[in-house]
């Protein structure tokens, strides 16, 4: 390096070598640090494991292993501009069992682990040729200005004119300029090589990386539809129902005015009058079905509470406080709490339902719990389909039912709000 | 009749305004949001006022909310609530303040000309029109209530008449039977509910809805 940087012109290759250097340098002070983490967790949580304590341990553990693999994250971008995003999913446990679960389900922590036990032994095994390399080279460059200084009687015969004589020495000098090169090329992929190898363990993956996409174009998708669903809505409000009401009443007119009349024309036009409201009901029942009207007006809470009183058990509902979200996701709820309690009156035998929700930052939960008789199928039309509403949003319904019961459906519902 | 319109279709609006005048009555506003409906209540005090669930500008339920604002200052003042669909919640909101003048309809009735007719005279002398629909809602989630239970299902037709606001003679009418046999059933739904009997039909009502919608 000492030889490329000492060239008057510095090349983007010479920074990019002395920043290359200075990573495969800096590996080992956090390589040392990282290296006694692996060893005191492996006891400590082997140990631990045995006692209550097992769950915290291994969640400090990882949490201090997090903090070492960001400083490792940032140093790959700051020294090798080798940005590695961090594969982190925020944990949502209420509890610290719950949290370490989750921690130990996640590859990230492993693959965290995996990098900080490497880390030492990875950082020696690239820092000592580079460095040696390097080393050589700058001391054969600068031969001339230092190499009188330590004569060597010992040198043998082939190296001894490079050594001891003033035009041998510059030849070492020219061999050590033409060695700059090849070294410093040695020194960047080798340091290219372990950002890159920290990148693959640190970063997200391909697989991660396709599935937050697919996560983030599922969102998007879905709340597409959702915009689209209440449009639908609207428009049958504002359109057909609307036009074929206003027929209705133009026939109700045309229906008087020809009272006087002969009573067949009066009958085909009672019979056209009912025939629109048989549409109308139609359309009411379909309308219902994509979009209840009452949630736009409304709100989830309050449209829960409308189902709950609707329902012939008695129904607690606790929803207080709810926020406004998504308007997919407040849908998904909604029939997710009318499906369960038709099911319980229909099916269970039930006489009484609670329905909790709780909305935290991310996530929205919804229970409905009967006290029925159980038995409930969950693969059954109505639940299947909820199951696969509660899946294009990203979450999960649970259905247990056991014989004789409680039944208890439980949805889990992440929203972006 | 003087009437005030809100509606803020322009073909229900004009379709309305047909019927109503065709019928013999006075539409002396006809306005397309919550905030005019005010202002002509206000001015007109009309002798009912029909009114769109949904209106401009929020398209939610901000006819509801306008016509219990008007009710809330004006105690006594009609209200026809019109809708595309019905919830039994909005009823109950309609029917809290235990005064009779109010109506909830789907718009789908306004066709069947007779009975719309009745339902706004009805609503006008301080009577309740309440729709089909909500009183089959209202019996759904009664469904496992003893009084309804020891019901016949003579009774129950009756009961759900009443329910809708009818007369004693409407009922008579509806069902073709004897004004004494109507009133008959009438007492023994009381007793078997265990309502307090009453002369007047629109108090007998109300504490019929109250009772459906605890």
């Amino acid at each position: 390096m000492g030889a490329v940087t000492s060239a008057p012109p510095r090349t983007p290759w010479a920074g990019r070598t002395v920043r290359s250097l200075g990573y495969l340098a800096s590996a080992v002070p956090v390589g040392i640090p990282a290296f006694a983490w692996f060893v005191a967790s492996v006891v400590l949580v082997g140990l631990l494991s045995l006692s209550r304590l097992g769950p915290h341990a291994f969640l400090a553990s990882a949490t201090a292993a997090r903090a070492l693999a960001g400083v490792e994250r940032r140093r790959a971008d700051r020294l090798l501009r080798h940005p590695v995003a961090s594969p982190y999913v925020p944990l949502t446990a209420p509890n610290v069992t719950g949290r370490a679960r989750q921690l130990a389900g996640s590859p990230a922590t492993w693959r965290d682990a995996a990098w900080l036990a490497l880390l030492f032994p990875l950082s020696l095994v690239c820092l000592l040729p580079a460095l040696a390399c390097t080393l050589v080279t700058l001391g054969l460059v600068t031969a001339p200005a230092w190499l009188w200084a330590v004569p060597n009687p010992n040198a043998p015969w082939f190296v001894a004119p490079l050594v001891s004589t003033w035009p041998g020495r510059c030849v070492a000098s020219l061999v050590g300029v033409a060695l700059a090169v090849p070294v410093a090329y040695l020194v960047v992929r080798v340091a290219d090589g372990q950002v890159r190898f920290a990148g693959w363990l640190l970063g997200i993956g391909a697989q991660q990386a396709l599935a937050q996409r697919l996560v983030e174009t599922r969102v998007r998708v879905v709340d597409a539809q959702a915009a689209e669903l209440r449009r639908i809505e609207r428009d049958l409000h504002d359109g057909a129902q609307a036009r074929i009401v206003a027929a209705g009443m133009t026939l109700a007119l045309a229906e008087r005015k020809l009272r006087a009349g002969p009573p067949t024309a009066a009958d085909d036009v009672r019979l056209a009058r009912r025939q629109l409201d048989d549409a109308l009901a139609e359309l009411r029942r379909l309308v219902r079905g994509i979009h209840p009207p009452i949630l736009t007006d409304r709100g989830l809470a309050e449209a829960l509470s409308a189902l709950a009183a609707d329902s012939p058990l008695a129904v607690d509902v606790h929803a207080a406080g709810t926020p406004q979200l998504p308007a997919a996701v407040e849908s998904a709820a909604y029939f997710v709490v009318a499906e369960a309690l038709t099911n319980a009156a229909k099916h269970a035998d039930a006489t009484s339902c609670r329905i909790d929700i709780h909305a935290e930052p991310g996530l929205l939960t919804v229970r409905v719990r009967d006290d029925g008789r159980g038995g409930a199928d969950p693969a059954g039309a109505g639940l299947d389909g909820l199951r696969r509403r509660a899946e294009a949003l990203g979450g999960t319904l649970t259905v247990t039912s056991p014989a004789g019961g409680p039944t208890v459906v439980l949805a889990e519902l992440p929203c972006a709000s | 009749m003087r009437i005030v319109i809100a509606e803020d279709l322009l073909l229900l609006r004009d379709g309305l305004i047909r019927i109503l005048t065709d019928t013999g009555h006075t539409v002396v506003a006809a306005v397309d949001n919550a905030t005019d409906l005010r202002t002509a209540v206000a001015e007109h005090r009309p002798d009912l006022s029909i009114v769109d669930v949904r209106l401009p500008p929020g398209f939610r339920d901000e006819g509801l909310r306008a016509a219990l604002a008007i009710r809330a200052e004006t105690p006594d003042a009609p209200v026809l609530i019109l809708s595309q669909y019905v919830e039994r919640a909005y009823a109950a909101d309609l029917l809290a303040d235990g005064r009779g003048a109010v109506g909830y309809l789907l718009k789908d009735r306004v066709t069947s000309l007779d009975d719309f007719l009745d339902a706004i005279e009805r609503v006008a002398a301080g009577g309740t029109a309440m729709d089909p629909e909500v009183v089959s809602q209202l019996f759904a989630r009664n469904s496992r209530n003893r009084g309804l239970a020891a019901l016949t299902p003579r009774e129950r037709e009756v009961l759900g008449l009443m329910a809708q606001g009818l007369s004693n003679s409407a009922i008579c009418a509806a069902l073709v039977l004897a004004p004494v046999s109507v009133e008959k059933h009438i007492s023994n739904i009381l007793a078997k509910l265990d309502l307090p009997p009453a002369d007047d039909t629109h108090r007998r009502v109300r504490a019929v809805l109250a009772y459906l919608n605890q």
